[in-house]
């Protein structure tokens, strides 16, 4: 059986918002960065200040979202962050060729050889990096808020009103609640395996074999996910989902507060847009202040 | 019959995958207001028998079908399924798997909705299907925090928001509390009473009668074996495949002039010392949540068998998992052999203490029964020699040899069952706790189970006596705790109730009936032949009594 996020209602200015605003707001933000490619502090940083508003307004408590926001963290600043600081190709590299100052040199060498070479961290790089972990938080933390704020009863509902099909709507109602089902089978078999000495915090052995060990908590939860969704489709066989045009018993009605907000995410992309093909503003460059400061 | 909600001619039906027919030559029809119940062992084809009745059979599962289905005079192969799914509403054995809404109005709502029909009328319709089935109180309620008798409710209103004029419940008792059980089946009698054609396939014929069904057709390897009025059931049906009322057994035997042989009850054991302690236990899972356990006292002492019984809900599981270490005591303390859970790892308790989860498929993942099984001695780093003897020996414990190389996923249920208790064998843990052991096993399956678990073979040991110091079972099924256990602790409101041998414990109807426990008909013929037997026996040995 599917089960939901830790929704809860709470009487906030997010919460009274139409589902379809946030999902198309939150759309608008991601266009309009990655879109015309806005790399440009002068509007990153407003952008994340708009985002971390309608976050504060969600006033949703830190226990509930600690947990996404540690996944969130690794992910922004060991993934982006290093690879930013670190790697050349696809990196910084596909926005600056800028020749950057060189901080410092990262030695990388092959374990068990004397081969390796030594990675700069440039001026550029650093930025690079800070930039990039600016916007992935700008878009992640409009998107945090949602399953702990969002009604899961009117996923469905919201894609349908926002044009897609019957089975594309129901699917995203599905899917939405996939994690938080996967998650409680991992606790049960976690538990179970826990029970037969399994420890998870002592695995050993290189990457390989780590994974390897990890097949007493993978195998049963994939096989668990496979037999709920074959369950879930006969369940919805036998209703009859799919066989004619649906009727979506929810309505959703949009208020002046959407039309606002709607109004703010059009103009932000459109801005974004217009700034960077129109004016050529928005591109990535190193601001002398911060070059004045690392290189000091 | 050309006005009968359901005539079954000459059905055929066999597998793509299969070499052998699941049912063969299946001929009846039912009446509007009639209730069938489908009664026989795992395998015997009711289930395929229900799945062309619903047309999921030839939809969803392939093969060769022969003979027809006909609803209300049209044949289920040439209906549309959103067709069928009005005049059939089929309830599945476990609500969880039917249940696809997250609240409790939208799932009533979403087989309408999918019909297309005006809004007004799915509105209409839910409300009376809620109001029907006296859940209005749980309409904005969240599906997965249900019980599960409310669970089985709202996958039921449901169905009725279709306006099925057939309601096929496979086996819809399973996963529900003995009392809540009772209640759904009243619900069933009074569908039927309005005129509701019902086919009922419940193997528990014992708890099925109460709904009082018209007629019993009973199947056995795809054939039916007896097709008639419940009390005139034939002598040759089989009580061991299954579940009849005690008496029902108690005649039959004597009827056969079959020998009991010597009682069979597992064996009364001396208790020594106590291996678990909980002392005075509070539990709640966070500060904002409610307790869970409250002044919670327990010894399990060695030669204890215990079954735990309760409401769905209650916290048994909770109350175990504590044993085990998984959860720690918000007050109080858990000593396993005189260490406090709480400074002890989970994986040092499972040297102590072995646990068998509900579900094989929340365990199992190895390759090969053999390394499933080795998986726990190994993580408990036992030498490989003792692991191998251990393997050998929990395989050869639980009938399972010759399948050593073969993947424990893919044996049938009750062998995966077998491969979890094995698994726990072969750790060589002092004590064992299995959460519900028979669920999702049929009569004949589960009690084979529970015996070849429980009992003494020709005067020797029974595998849980052989191995382990102690055994701890929680379960539903009341006729468990009376059959096989010598110890019973009644679990409600968050904590112990009581707790003593079977005979005592049990006596106290009232009691049971106020924590949802619903005394059986084996219950009664044991409380009535206590005085001459002295102790709790199953069924057939009470022939020597009665």
């Amino acid at each position: 059986m599917l089960v939901t996020w830790k929704y809860r209602p709470r009487n906030t200015f997010v919460q009274r918002l139409d589902p379809r605003t946030r999902l198309i707001f939150m759309v608008c933000i991601i266009f309009a960065l990655t879109i015309p490619e806005i790399w440009d502090y002068r509007i990153v940083l407003p952008l994340f200040f708009v985002s971390l508003t309608l976050y504060l307004l969600a006033r949703i408590e830190w226990k509930d979202v600690r947990r996404a926001w540690l996944y969130i963290s690794i992910l922004v600043f060991f993934i982006v962050g290093l690879n930013g600081l670190l790697s050349g190709r696809g990196g910084p590299s596909s926005v600056t060729n800028l020749p950057s100052p060189v901080l410092f040199e990262v030695p990388f060498v092959i374990p068990g050889t004397d081969w390796g070479w030594m990675v700069p961290v440039t001026v550029s790089k650093l930025w690079f990096a800070l930039n990039q972990m600016t916007r992935m938080i700008t878009m992640a933390i409009l998107a945090i808020p949602i399953p702990y704020t969002m009604d899961p009863n009117i996923y469905g509902t919201a894609f349908r009103r926002m044009g897609a099909s019957d089975k594309v709507s129901f699917t995203m109602d599905l899917a939405f609640r996939f994690l938080p089902t996967f998650a409680r089978d991992l606790t049960i078999t976690m538990d179970a395996q826990r029970a037969r000495g399994y420890e998870m915090d002592k695995l050993k052995g290189g990457i390989a074999g780590r994974i390897r060990r990890l097949a007493p908590l993978i195998i049963p939860v994939v096989m668990q996910s496979t037999v709920t969704g074959e369950e879930v489709i006969d369940a919805m066989d036998l209703r009859a989902f799919g066989t004619s045009q649906r009727t979506w018993l929810k309505e959703l009605h949009y208020a002046p507060r959407d039309y606002m907000l709607l109004g703010l995410g059009a103009a932000i992309f459109i801005t974004c847009c217009v700034l960077k093909w129109g004016f050529g503003i928005g591109g990535f460059f190193v601001p002398d202040f911060f070059t004045q400061f690392v290189v000091r | 019959m050309p006005n009968s909600p359901l005539v079954i001619e000459n059905l055929t039906f066999q597998y793509r995958t299969r070499p052998e027919l699941a049912i063969e030559a299946i001929s009846f029809d039912l009446e509007p207001g009639e209730m069938l119940l489908i009664a026989g062992s795992s395998g015997c084809g009711k289930t395929t028998l229900a799945r062309c009745i619903n047309g999921l059979i030839p939809r969803s599962y392939g093969g060769k079908r022969q003979g027809r289905v006909l609803l209300h005079g049209k044949d289920v192969a040439e209906m549309q399924i959103a067709e069928v799914a009005q005049v059939v509403g089929t309830l599945l054995q476990d609500p969880e798997r039917q249940i696809v809404a997250s609240n409790v109005y939208n799932e009533i709502a979403f087989g309408p909705e999918n019909l297309g029909l005006p809004r007004d009328e799915i509105l209409a319709r839910v409300e009376k299907a809620m109001k029907r089935l006296n859940i209005e109180y749980l309409r904005d309620r969240e599906t997965f925090n249900l019980s599960g008798g409310e669970k089985q409710k709202v996958a039921l209103a449901g169905v009725l928001t279709m306006n099925p004029s057939i309601l096929l419940l496979d086996e819809p008792l399973a996963s529900l509390d003995p009392a809540s059980a009772y209640e759904a089946l009243d619900v069933f009698r009074s569908l039927a009473d309005e005129g509701k054609t019902v086919v009922l396939i419940e193997h528990r014929v014992e708890d099925a009668i109460s709904a009082k069904p018209d007629r019993l057709l009973y199947m056995e390897d795809g054939h039916v074996k007896y097709l008639g009025p419940i009390h005139d059931l034939p002598k040759e049906i089989d009580h061991h495949q299954v579940k009849l009322p005690a008496q029902w057994v108690v005649d039959r035997v004597k009827a056969a002039d079959e020998t009991v042989k010597a009682v069979s009850r597992p064996e009364a054991r001396e208790r020594g010392e106590a291996l678990v302690v909980f002392d005075d236990v509070d539990f709640r899972y966070n500060d904002e949540s409610p307790l869970i356990l409250q002044n919670v006292d327990l010894e399990i002492r060695r030669g204890d068998l215990i079954a735990i019984l309760g409401p769905n809900g209650a916290g048994k599981s909770t109350l175990v998992k504590h044993a085990i270490g998984l959860l720690k005591p918000t007050r109080g303390h858990v000593l396993v052999e005189g260490h406090d859970t709480r400074k002890i790892s989970v994986a040092q308790i499972a040297r102590t203490l072995g646990y068998v989860f509900q579900s094989p498929t929340h365990m199992l993942y190895a390759p090969t029964v053999r390394e499933e099984l080795e998986f726990g001695p190994k993580n408990l780093h036992y030498e490989q020699a003792v692991i191998e003897k251990a393997v050998a020996e929990s395989v050869s414990t639980v009938n399972l040899s010759g399948l050593e190389e073969y993947p424990p996923l893919g044996l049938s249920f009750g062998q995966q069952k077998r491969t979890t208790i094995a698994a726990v064998l072969a750790m060589q843990s002092k004590i064992m706790i299995m959460d519900e052991p028979t669920a999702g096993q049929d009569f004949a399956n589960y009690t084979r189970f529970m015996d070849a678990l429980c009992r003494p073979v020709n005067g020797s040991q029974s595998i849980v006596s052989a191995n382990f110091a102690a055994t701890l079972f929680i379960t539903h099924d009341l006729d468990l705790a009376v059959t096989y256990a010598n110890r019973v602790l009644l679990f409600g409101d968050k904590h112990i109730v009581a707790d003593g041998p079977p005979e005592e414990v049990l006596k106290d109807v009232d009691l049971l009936l106020k924590y949802r426990v619903r005394p059986t008909s084996l219950l009664h013929l044991n409380l009535e032949l206590l005085p001459r037997t002295g102790q709790f026996l199953p069924a057939e040995a009470l022939a020597a009594f009665a």
